[in-house]
């Protein structure tokens, strides 16, 4: 099959394809939060998930704007999880719940977050680098995903913010 | 650290790049230098040009008998979030091989995001 003709095909079929549904998380411990928070609970709800590391500088150094979208657009409809997922064995500290409930009090975050010392999620939703961000719709599809550090105001900032707006913005 | 480095002896060195975790197909954008002293090895950790490692999160080499070692360096960049010398760790005596697990996470230069890296080593000195 000619070359030009087979991508077009297959362009076309992911066209067709549209976003695809959010895999459920079943992680058990989390902060911020009376119970575990399922994805199924979010239904009608705009959600932004942080694949974070206290020990990643790029991660902590996103956290001002991210706690800005959850200040910004909670009472709009927008749910901000924070995905704690460690980079190394627990000897790192980094599966400490205790570590990871200070650096939330040291940023200043009130969105829920879980732990996925396994990182099942991770796996769960193939991210390769901290920190990554997915953007799921109120029907619960992954819309919008990517990486890497943002500042308040900046050009990132500016695409995530107007991304929550728009899918605030549907029915 | 310089003054040590100068009157060491590059050990050979065979590095065997298992997988790397989380950057697995791309380039290894760290190696591994033993440089034996008098009573102990050095090891030392250089991150490949372009690359940075994360001074929050010392590197670590998991030792055969169980043991985790933390690469560890005296100057960060300003920002104190990552290495600004070669970051180093040091085992006793001077064993023909060291076998182990290398953990790193690292940073790549504009790209803004921090990557585990999960090597097997073997070195011999």
């Amino acid at each position: 099959m000619p070359r030009a003709p087979l991508i077009l095909a297959l362009a076309t079929l992911m066209a067709g394809a549209g976003p695809r549904p959010a895999p459920a998380w079943r992680n058990a411990s989390w902060l911020n939060a009376e119970k575990p928070v399922t994805l199924e609970s979010l239904r009608g709800r705009v959600v932004l998930l942080n694949f974070w590391v206290f020990t990643c500088y790029n991660c902590t150094n996103t956290v001002p704007s991210l706690v800005d979208f959850d200040s910004k657009y909670r009472d709009q409809g927008l749910t901000l999880i924070g995905i704690h997922t460690p980079e190394f064995p627990p000897y790192s500290g980094e599966h400490d719940k205790g570590n990871v409930q200070r650096a939330l009090e040291r940023y200043h975050i009130r969105y829920p977050n879980t732990q996925d010392n396994d990182s099942k999620t991770w796996d769960l939703y193939g991210i390769r680098a901290w920190p990554s961000f997915v953007l799921i719709d109120k029907k619960g599809r992954i819309r919008y995903e990517g990486a890497g550090e943002f500042h308040v105001g900046d050009g990132s900032y500016q695409l995530w913010d107007s991304r929550i707006r728009e899918l605030l913005a549907e029915q | 650290m310089s003054g040590w480095r100068r009157g060491a002896r590059v050990g050979a060195l065979a590095l065997a790049l298992a997988g790397c975790s989380r950057a697995r197909n791309e380039p290894a954008p760290l190696s591994l230098r033993v440089e034996p002293a008098t009573a102990e090895t050095r090891l030392l950790l250089v991150a490949a040009p372009g690359w940075k490692i994360n001074a929050r999160l010392k590197p670590a080499l998991e030792i055969a008998n169980g043991e985790v070692i933390r690469f560890d360096a005296p100057h960060l960049t300003p920002d104190s979030a990552y290495f600004a010398d070669v970051p180093w760790a040091t085992i006793p005596g001077r064993p023909q091989v060291v076998r182990g697990i290398l953990r790193a996470s690292v940073c790549a230069a504009g790209e803004k995001v921090c990557r585990a890296v999960t090597m097997e080593v073997k070195t011999e000195t």
